[in-house]
Formats: C-alpha cells, sequence, structure tokens
C-alpha cells in the first residue's frame, strides 16, 4: 500500500516541481523552504516561490540504469542523470522518457549530456493497481527532438468580443507511432496516460492563448479512458497546470470529469462558453479538455476490432470572450439511447454492437446535428469553409461529409484520423485544431461530434483576425506532430505494452 | 584529546548470507567473542550503543534495545543509531564526558532477508527525490565517476588507465580478502573479470566495482583510559574523531565529484588527534563502490584532487599491498575493504575498526600489514548515504 499524505505531497512539489528563491540573496532550492540556508532568519517571509514546469533545463550528466528498483522495471532500461536549470542554480535528479531501451545498446553518453530538456508530467513508477497514480516532472525529453521547449508568457488581452468564442488550444500527442492497414495511430509511451495527455494539451493551450492561469475558472476534463473508476483526475489536471487563485495548497478553480464516449468534451464547449459568457459567474475562462489512451481489447479477444483504430492524446480548448480566436455562432446536440459501444464497470475493454456502429448509430446522429444546426443558422454547405466530423476511421468521416454535401477542400484539411488514430474524446477536437492551424480570419467551421451510446454535438464557429497573431506562440501544431522527424514507429507487441501502462 | 576512549576488544562475524540465523544471534556472536577476548562479563557493560541502518525495514523489528536488553538480561542504557560509527561516536562521547567507564557498540544489519526488495529500500532511504526520479544504488556511482572524468578532463589514454585503476581496486580488496577469514568473498578476482562485468552491463562500472548485499555483525568494547588496563595490556586508543553532513540529494550538492563530508571529518579529526596525515599509515576506506575508493584517497587528502586514480594504477602495476603515494607507503582496505569483506550497513564501520584495531596491535595474522617502520597510526571513514554522513575516527597505540 502507498501512503496517500505522502503521495500527495510528493507530488505537489513534483508535478510542477516547486522551489523557492531567497529574494535576498537570490539562492534557488528545489522544494519549499521557509527560509533561505544563506541568509538565515532575515529572509523568513523573504522566499519566494518558483516552480520549473514551463523550464529549460540542462541534461549536466547521465548513465544507463538497466537494472531498476522494482517500480521501475516495466521501464525496461532507461537513461537516469542529473538535470540543471537556471545555470546550475538548481540541480535535480530526473530520467529521461519517450525513450525505449535496447538491451543490446551501448549508449554514448557525452553525446547526450549538455544537451537541452524539458520536465516532462508523467507517472513516477509502478504500483498496486488499488493505488493512487503516482506522478512526477523529473521525467525529461530533449528539447531538440520532438517535444520543443516553449515560454509561457501571459499577454494582456487587448480586445473582448459580445459572443464567448475559443480562446486558445492544445493538441498533444506522444512521439511513438505504430503504422498499419494504411493508417499510424499514436501510441503512448509507458508513463503516459489520459491524465498527463490532459495536462500536456492544458500547457501548450495555456501557452497558446496566452491566458493567465488563474483567471480560469473551470475545468472540463473528458475521457473514457479514466484510469480510475472512482477519483476526478480533473483534479489533478487543475492542480498541475496551476488553475485559478491559488489559496495555501488549493486551486480556486471548479474541475470536474465529464465522460460520453467520444463527445466528452465537445459536449462541455457549450458549457464553457455559457459560463464564461454569464456576468455573474466571475469566470473569466474556462478549459475543456478532451483526452484519451483509447481503449481496445487485444486483436484475438471480443471488442479487439477496435484495436485497429485506437490512438493516444489530447486537446484543450481554452474559452473566454476576450482576444477570441473563433466565435461561436451555434450549437446542437442531441441525444438517443443507441447502445453502440460501452464498458461494463470492472471490465478492462469496452465491447462494440456491431449492429448499431455506422446507422443508426454515427451517421443518423451527426447528420440530425449538422443539419438542425445549418437549418437554423440558415447555413448553405456553401458558407462552411471547413467541415470537422468525428474520426473513428478514414471512411465514415468521408462518406458523411459527401452525404452532407461538403467537398474534399472543406472536410479533408480536419481529416486527421490516419495521422493519429481515433482519440476517442480529443477525436473531432484534433480535427477541429489542424483545421485551426490554417484557418484565416473569418472563415466558418462546422464541426460535429459523436459520442456512442450515443448522442451528437454540432457547433459553427467563425474565425476572427486574432486567430493569425495568435499562430506564432505554437509550435506544437497538428501537422507538426503528424510530419515530425523525431517519431517513432513501433510494432504491434510494443504497442500493447505501451498502451498497457505501468 | 582529554580522556582518550580506549577500544580494548573486538568481535565481529562472518559476512555474507546468514540466512539460517536470527539478527540476535548475530549480535551475539560478535559481542561473544570481543567479551571473549577482553574476558568481560556482561555486567561489566555500563551502557551499549548499537547500530542498524533499516532493521525494522528488512526484518519488522523495532526496539532493537529490547532484543538486545533479553539476550544480555541487562537493564542498563541502550540506545541504537544507523551507522556503527555514529554509535562510536555517541559511546566515545560519554566515555570522554566522564559519564561510563564500559560500554558496548555494536553493529548489526540482515540484508539478505529482504532479498527482492532491498534496492529499493537502500534507495528510498538514500534519497527520495532521486528515488522516484528512478535512480538506482548504483547510478549515484556512475554518475559520481562522469562527473570527475569531465572535471579533471580525462581522456584517451588517461581514461583507460582510470578504468583500469578501479578495476584494480576491486581486485586489490578481493586479494586481500583471501587473507580475511570473516570476508564474504574469499577469492581473488582478476582485471579481466572485472573488465568482462562492465562490458556485460553496458556500463562503466560493473558487477565487480560495488560492494554486495550482506549480512554481519561486529562489536567493540570502549572503555575509559584507566578502566582499559584491567582488560587488556595492548589498548588501542581513539586518538581523534568527527563527523559532517551533507545533503541528502547528491544532484543538489555544489561538487559532484567527492564528498565534502569525507574531508571535513578528517581535517577535524586530524587536529584533534594531533596526528599528521602522513603519519597514519594504515586506512579503512568506505569502498561501497571502486569510485569511492579512489575519491576518498584524495577527499581524505593522501592524493590530489584528481590525481588518485594515477596513484592506484601505478601502486598496482607491481602491486605490494600497499598504495604508493608520494613515496609513501599506505595500506589500504587491508580487510578486502566492503567489497570483499562485506557491507552489512550497520555492521560494515564496525568492522573497519576491527581491521585496524588488528592491525595496529600486530593481530592480523595472515593480513598483518609488512610497514617499513612501526605501525602507529590507522584511520577508518565511514559514510551514511550516498555521503550526506561522514565519520573519520583516528586509532592509535600511544
Amino acid at each position: 500500500m502507498s501512503s496517500e499524505p505522502i503521495e500527495r505531497r510528493v507530488s505537489y512539489l513534483g508535478d510542477r516541481l516547486i522551489g523557492s528563491c531567497c529574494s535576498i540573496c537570490g539562492k534557488e532550492y528545489f522544494e519549499i523552504r521557509d527560509y533561505c540556508g544563506a541568509c538565515g532568519r532575515k529572509s523568513f517571509g523573504k522566499m519566494v516561490d518558483i516552480d520549473l514546469f514551463y523550464e529549460k533545463g540542462k541534461l549536466e550528466i547521465c548513465t544507463l540504469i538497466n537494472e531498476p528498483t522494482n517500480k521501475f522495471t516495466k521501464l525496461g532500461s532507461y537513461i537516469y542523470g542529473i538535470i540543471s536549470f537556471h545555470n546550475g542554480k538548481i540541480r535535480v535528479p530526473g530520467r529521461l522518457t519517450d525513450r525505449i531501451g535496447k538491451k543490446s545498446e551501448e549508449v554514448d553518453f557525452s553525446a547526450l549530456e549538455e544537451r537541452d530538456v524539458v520536465p516532462r508530467f508523467r507517472r513516477r513508477y509502478s504500483v498496486d493497481k488499488r493505488d493512487v497514480i503516482p506522478t512526477i516532472s523529473l521525467a525529461f525529453t530533449f528539447a531538440d527532438e520532438y517535444y520543443p521547449h516553449q515560454e509561457y508568457n501571459i499577454v494582456k488581452p487587448h480586445k473582448e468580443y459580445d459572443v464567448p468564442g475559443i480562446v486558445g488550444y492544445g493538441v498533444y500527442t506522444s512521439r511513438f507511432r505504430i503504422r498499419e492497414a494504411n493508417i499510424e495511430r499514436s501510441v503512448p509511451f509507458i508513463d503516459e496516460d489520459a491524465i498527463t495527455a490532459a495536462v500536456e494539451a492544458g500547457k501548450m493551450a495555456l501557452i497558446h492563448s496566452g491566458v493567465d492561469g488563474s483567471l480560469v475558472g473551470k475545468i472540463y476534463v473528458g475521457s473514457e479512458s479514466n484510469p480510475y473508476a472512482v477519483k476526478p483526475i480533473a483534479s489533478k489536471v487543475a492542480q498541475v497546470l496551476n488553475l485559478g487563485e491559488k489559496d495555501e495548497d488549493m486551486q480556486g478553480v471548479d474541475a470536474v470529469d465529464t465522460e460520453f464516449a467520444c463527445k466528452a468534451a465537445t459536449s462541455m464547449f457549450k458549457d464553457a462558453a455559457s459560463l464564461v459568457s454569464y456576468s455573474k459567474s466571475n469566470i473569466q475562462y474556462a478549459i475543456v479538455t478532451g483526452t484519451d489512451n483509447s481503449q481496445a481489447a487485444p486483436r484475438d479477444c471480443p471488442g479487439g476490432e477496435l484495436d485497429l483504430f485506437v490512438g493516444y492524446g489530447g486537446c484543450a480548448y481554452i474559452f473566454g470572450k476576450k482576444d477570441v480566436i473563433a466565435e461561436i455562432e451555434g450549437w446542437y446536440s442531441c441525444t438517443s439511447d443507441t447502445p453502440d459501444f460501452w464498458r461494463r464497470d470492472g471490465e478492462p475493454y469496452p465491447m462494440h454492437g456491431g449492429r448499431f456502429t455506422g446507422d443508426p448509430a454515427y451517421f443518423k446522429h451527426i447528420r440530425k446535428a449538422a443539419r438542425k444546426l445549418m437549418e437554423r443558422l440558415n447555413l448553405q454547405v456553401s458558407d462552411v469553409t471547413y467541415f470537422v466530423a468525428h474520426q473513428p476511421n478514414v471512411q465514415f468521416p468521408v462518406r458523411i461529409a459527401k452525404e452532407l454535401g461538403f467537398k474534399e477542400e472543406q472536410y479533408l484539411p480536419s481529416l486527421q484520423v490516419a495521422k493519429f488514430g481515433n482519440t476517442y474524446s480529443g477525436s473531432s477536437p484534433v480535427g477541429l485544431a489542424a483545421v485551426l492551424d490554417v484557418a484565416k480570419p473569418n472563415e466558418r467551421i462546422l464541426i460535429v461530434s459523436y459520442g456512442s451510446g450515443a448522442g451528437s454535438d454540432a457547433y459553427s464557429l467563425m474565425t476572427t483576425s486574432q486567430i493569425v497573431d495568435k499562430r506564432k506562440r505554437q509550435k506544437m501544431t497538428v501537422k507538426y506532430q503528424a510530419e515530425n522527424p523525431f517519431l517513432e514507429y513501433v510494432d504491434y507487441t510494443t504497442y500493447r505494452q505501451l498502451k498497457l501502462g505501468m | 584529546m582529554q580522556n582518550r576512549p580506549v577500544i580494548v576488544a573486538v568481535g565481529r562475524t562472518k559476512f555474507g548470507e546468514h540466512y539460517e540465523k536470527e539478527p540476535e544471534k548475530l549480535i551475539e556472536e560478535a559481542w561473544l567473542k570481543a567479551s571473549v577476548e577482553a574476558d568481560m562479563e556482561r555486567r561489566n557493560l555500563e551502557a551499549c550503543y548499537l547500530s542498524d541502518y533499516f532493521l525494522p525495514i528488512t526484518n519488522k523489528l523495532g526496539l532493537e534495545e529490547g532484543f538486545l536488553s533479553e539476550l544480555t538480561e541487562l537493564h542498563v542504557p541502550m540506545e541504537v543509531t544507523r551507522s556503527f560509527s555514529s554509535a562510536l561516536s555517541n559511546a566515545c562521547n560519554a566515555i570522554q564526558a566522564g559519564k561510563y567507564n564500559i560500554a558496548l557498540v555494536g553493529g548489526i544489519e540482515k540484508m539478505t532477508d529482504r532479498w527482492d526488495k532491498i534496492r529499493d529500500d537502500l534507495m528510498l532511504l538514500e534519497d527520495p527525490w532521486s528515488y522516484y526520479a528512478g535512480c538506482t544504488p548504483e547510478a549515484n556511482h556512475e554518475l559520481m565517476l562522469r562527473a570527475y572524468i569531465k572535471k579533471h578532463g580525462i581522456s584517451g589514454d588517461n581514461l583507460e588507465k582510470l578504468n583500469t585503476a578501479l578495476a584494480q581496486v576491486a581486485v586489490k580488496n578481493h586479494l586481500h580478502a583471501t587473507k580475511n577469514e570473516y570476508a564474504q568473498y574469499q577469492r581473488k578476482i582478476t582485471v579481466e573479470q572485472v573488465m568482462n562485468a562492465r562490458k556485460e552491463a553496458k556500463k562503466t562500472l560493473g558487477l565487480y566495482d560495488y560492494a554486495p548485499i550482506s549480512d554481519g555483525a561486529t562489536s567493540i568494547i570502549l572503555t575509559s583510559e584507566e578502566v582499559a588496563k584491567k582488560f587488556t595490556d595492548k589498548p588501542v586508543y581513539i586518538l581523534g574523531f568527527s563527523s559532517a553532513t551533507d545533503y541528502l540529494t547528491f544532484p543538489a550538492r555544489a561538487d559532484l565529484t567527492h564528498f565534502l563530508v569525507s574531508e571535513m571529518a578528517m581535517k577535524k579529526a586530524l587536529k584533534r588527534a594531533g596526528v599528521n596525515l602522513w603519519d597514519i599509515q594504515v586506512v579503512e576506506l568506505y569502498d561501497q563502490s571502486t569510485v569511492m575508493e579512489m575519491v576518498s584517497l584524495e577527499d581524505l587528502g593522501f592524493s590530489q584532487y584528481g590525481k588518485a586514480w594515477r596513484d592506484i594504477y601505478e601502486s598496482c602495476q607491481d602491486y605490494r599491498g600497499y598504495y604508493k603515494i608520494n613515496d609513501r607507503e599506505l595500506f589500504v582496505n587491508t580487510d578486502g575493504g566492503l567489497k570483499a569483506d562485506g557491507n552489512p550497513l550497520g555492521a560494515t564501520g564496525g568492522a573497519q575498526i576491527f581491521e585496524v584495531f588488528k592491525q595496529l596491535r600486530g593481530d592480523a595474522g595472515e593480513r598483518q600489514v609488512k610497514s617499513p617502520s612501526e605501525l602507529k597510526y590507522g584511520c577508518v571513514l565511514e559514510l551514511e548515504g550516498f555521503g550526506t554522513k561522514g565519520y573519520v575516527y583516528i586509532l592509535g597505540r600511544d
């Protein structure tokens, strides 16, 4: 059994790499200090909190661990070393992650040392399935590889809009892929899960929007692969991202998990938009996150047909009324109790009702939601620049787009399933992000999600001129992640191992 | 130093795996050996200072004083600390203060009873943050070696010599242990074996570079100067001792290439003892790894910083039982060191004292060093954690 209080304290410090800085002499410490060791009593009350969450470090020295301690054995062999920040003012221990160790490898440490690294929020080590999942950001990747270092600069907003909309967004998928049946799918590293992807996506949305995290009043985390049956993961995401005004060790933010198969996130877009529009809510920004380590049974088991399509990733959208990049023109949602995909409590993998999957599940709901919204807003197909549909595979979104009358140039830019697989709650949001990455001002986007069980949410969005201004703040675009030279392709056995996690 | 504490007798068990014995049996064995040597009864003891690093974890055995009380039928003050050196320093303080005249100092560890989890425990106790980041008990030694190589710009031919020198440390310690009946490994190894183990692990340090996991117990009987005569005519004095502390987290320390605690403790201990560095002939270093033996030679002042590997390499070209440094002979880890004698944490320091005691008295049998001059002074360095604490004892015959 692990100790929950120890877990709470370690992850509180370790998830963001919280430290202290003496405002008298400038000495820095990892962990919170009440006073500076060098300045003594006069430094009481003069210690300033710092954290290394958005910082860039340097790998000073390292070694190969091929006989880890018990809780790390699932990582195989890995690189462990000493990382310095702020020109050596703080040094911490750390392991390199996102690296599949090979038994026979000879590592040239000097090729790794002195390089810049970025802290990554990951699972810490393996524990009993009954225990709280331990996390930490003493895991690092090289800044000159897949995951670049990006500064988080808070930008004062300069324009307030009449209607709410998207203020910023972030997409995160891992650097591992499996290539099968003409599609590529993202595969989590062994220390990643739905929680870590939500944090990464949220981090990038904050970087992209320039929004001060303390002004975020609500966060929704939608997922169908929550590693807990009972316990919110939104609480972890809120704490790691330091959302809401911090008071003692608590965040002044409302955090809630949502679940509705693949529309757990899109369903909340309207709630977030409504919340920031309600003057008495005192909430300036709300974040909606869709995150999944999409689940599927092994290929030869019941439900195993999904194993050919599942991906991994997270998306985060920040809604507000200031410095909006895409205004919400309207929405329509519909629901019916159609059992086409489910997982009973205690079962490890979802089942898939073959009878309903296309029609009357996917096609019927998307068709209804799209047509109703277009009718309400009096939109013609030609009024829409981009059409985004839920993407469980390549065929379905293409078929529904054609049926609704959309042309290739309208629906192809959003079609990302062949690059990442079905990222479930993040599926249509990744498609939307791909479009927002390239859209010009004053273009209309129609996004229609689908969640099994079943329902669809349709939104009409209109881009603003600010979409172009904010674009340069984000290096981790959808295209960047899809076409990155540092992608690593794994075989089926490795894919299953990685997906299963620590 | 006033009112010097005196070691009148020492005792120990063989180090290694003692799966058939309870921890209490091991400490009993060590104590009995010392008491026979001093011809002393239990009731003479006025206090007991016991050390074990993690018996409550490995053997779910808490309040060790109670076990010792049951074993000895003694009800005298007893205290438990984590290392033999810390127990000894408490005993020395009490004797110097005149509080007690006779005290037992014992060390005990039973690591193999928790074989499957021992490395996790070791690492977690050494430094939780490093453990959380994936560190192993071996990794810090490798990082220290990397930092050392980088700082001193050692490359090419010299790097090869350094790597050979480290292998020679292990070979030398195994050679010494062949004459130590208590040692865990009483067999010779070769430089090739050390190198092959490194190659197999694809690392700079391999199996033979590290001290093993061990069970064992040690004890010494410590008395005041006036009482010592009753028990021995060959007393060994603790002339000076000191300790120092450093950060728990190795990466956070200012210099990654040496142990500040060793340097500080040695300087103070020498000063207190009034002994010059080069008057010391026998040294027990805390060689949890071959790297530790190397850097400790520098930390204690025998070798220059960045040069110990050269001293070792040259001494081992034609090894004669000592390191030749500065044209002087230094006998290092004559019992085989932690590497070959064994490393039952809480008992380890006792074995180090045991060895210097035997050498100084000329009682080391086959291991007795052949010093050109009379052996007068010996020194023991013990560390806790990865250089988080360091203790130095200067022992002498007068």
